[in-house]
């Protein structure tokens, strides 16, 4: 298949690594060295020596810029580095980045990582928000995300008519997947309605399990063009399509909540491109991860995706329809940031690559299609969606 | 004497801040097409001009959106022991229904987007990291002052 983009299938990722999922501030080692487990061990995964690495991209505030982890990774020559300018929005944006300085013929392997640790660092929320919260919402008790996302699943709820229900299934979702690997922080904790609808609030209508974990970690995943791809020894996760960006009127951080259409996530004009470009529609996606920094969140992306309308959102995003193998629209199968681990949600890029390898602890048969779905609400945000060499 | 300002966002709206030190309700919109807009900018994206006005209006609006909270980020930790309380999302008709953060104080009956607040002006304090903001009451709650 070809489309209007010329990136379809110009890149791809061929190696995945990461460190286990510490508790936020128990991390035995110090952030940089973190970045550098997770980037080695993506290498070894690809069959790539270390030394090779040209390109270093990442995104939101990460610390650990290519030219301070030149040294240890013995890099001949660093030819590209960048940083998406935006949160965990900018996931998907950090993967493009890497994938068209490879079709520029800028470099040619590149890595996308992400490490935080809170004693090389600082609080989650700090290092997250990159303390660029307007005084509009500090000077009235608000900080930057978890408020501002719960008064927006607020009226998805009670204007809207979205239930509350969509919010409880993208939570037990992720920890129903987490039973079944063991290197997810959720592992062995067992989650049912009762014990979801019995936890504290946190802000309404979150309850503490409709927000995403803490953790100290790093991840990383290998990018090449999809030519040298076909070469390596694992089987290439292609990138189709992944636009970044923000329609006039859309970006809710910019904007101070006076975006529109308020409950939306930021992502109706980038699935737009995304169908587009990849020549795909939402109904033939096999497996997507879903950032999930708060659920009601999770379900505007789903919603903005075109996957289900808000109408529809009670019925499609349901425990039963979200699980893997069996359901019509399984996701966040490692567990997500909910139930698997939070490092800035890198951790789900890896998952859907594991999903076209055959290698995830809750595989989706024959998963061809599988998708990425950056941070959403961040003031600029992004979406990919990668395949098998039968999808290009 | 100068308070100091916390640096985020945008940072265009040091008028507002000061129009409530002097009991003033501004909102910015542009001085030549009129355009009202939120957060407060630099320029005008409609019609280009980079003269912004700041017009008072009357504290009316409607609750747009809310949320109880119950647990708070160190950003925000001086407002800790008051919780669980309600935030919320204003809009204003009175000014081309831009929507302003606030904190709902008062009476939480009849709390349900669409109702009507009313808002009054807190001098600064620590709660409010030394700015004077306008806090927000249910229009229609029975209890006095």
């Amino acid at each position: 298949m070809s489309t209007k983009n010329s990136m379809r299938g110009a890149a791809a990722i061929v190696g995945i690594g990461q460190t286990p999922y510490y508790k936020r501030g128990t991390s035995p080692d110090p952030e940089m060295k973190l970045a550098l487990r997770a980037i080695v061990a993506a290498c070894e995964d690809a069959g790539i020596e270390p030394s090779e690495i040209d390109g270093f991209v990442s995104y939101g505030s990460e610390q650990n810029s290519g030219q301070k982890l030149m040294p240890a990774l013995g890099t001949k020559s660093l030819k590209f580095a960048a940083l998406a300018w935006t949160h965990g929005g900018g996931i998907p944006a950090a993967v493009g980045l890497g994938a068209q300085a490879i079709h520029a013929g800028t470099c040619d392997v590149v890595v996308v990582y992400r490490a935080m640790a809170e004693d090389s660092n600082q609080r989650l929320q700090v290092a997250v928000t990159q303390g660029d919260t307007p005084a509009q919402f500090l000077a009235n008790g608000i900080d930057m995300v978890l408020q501002r996302s719960a008064q927006r699943s607020q009226r998805m709820i009670e204007k809207e008519g979205v239930p509350r229900s969509t919010l409880e299934a993208i939570a037990l979702v992720g920890y129903h997947h987490a039973q079944n690997n063991p290197a997810a922080a959720g592992y062995g904790q067992k989650m049912g309605h009762e014990k979801y609808e019995s936890s504290r609030y946190i802000s309404e209508p979150f309850h503490l399990f409709d927000c995403s974990r803490e953790n100290d970690g790093a991840a990383a995943v290998i990018l090449v063009s999809g030519e040298r791809a076909k070469r390596l020894k694992q089987k290439p996760a292609y990138l189709l399509s992944c636009p970044m960006g923000a329609e006039a009127g859309t970006s809710s951080g910019a904007l101070e909540d006076n975006h529109e259409p308020y409950t939306s996530v930021g992502m109706v004009d980038l699935a737009k491109r995304l169908w587009s470009e990849s020549g795909y529609k939402p109904e033939d996606v096999d497996v997507a991860q879903i950032y999930e920094n708060f659920t009601g969140m999770a379900v505007a992306s789903i919603i903005d995706h075109g996957f289900c309308t808000r109408q529809e959102a009670g019925e499609f995003i349901s425990l039963e329809n979200l699980k893997a193998p069996t359901g019509g629209f399984p996701i966040n199968t490692s567990g997500g940031n909910i139930a698997d681990g939070f490092i800035h949600g890198m951790g789900l890029v890896l998952e859907a690559v594991r999903q076209l390898r055959g290698t995830s602890p809750n595989q989706v048969p024959g998963a061809k299609l599988s998708l990425m779905a950056g941070g959403p609400g961040d003031s600029v945000t992004s979406t990919a969606l990668f395949g098998s060499e039968e999808t290009l | 004497m100068s308070i100091a300002r916390i640096k985020g966002g945008i940072g265009a709206d040091e008028e507002y801040w000061l129009a409530l030190e002097r009991s003033e309700f501004r909102a910015p919109r542009c001085s030549e097409c009129e355009q009202w807009m939120w957060p407060a900018h630099f320029r005008c994206g409609k019609c280009g001009s980079w003269e912004i006005a700041w017009d008072q209006i009357e504290p009316l609006g409607t609750i747009y959106t809310w949320t109880r909270n119950h647990a708070i980020s160190d950003a925000v930790k001086e407002r800790r022991e008051d919780l669980p309380f309600v935030t919320i999302l204003v809009e204003l008709p009175q000014a081309g229904l831009i929507r302003v953060p606030g904190v709902l104080e008062g009476s939480e009956e009849g709390l349900y987007i669409g109702a009507s607040v009313t808002g009054n002006i807190r001098p600064a304090d620590e709660k409010t990291k030394n700015y004077a903001t306008m806090v927000w009451r249910l229009a229609d709650e029975k209890a006095s002052k």
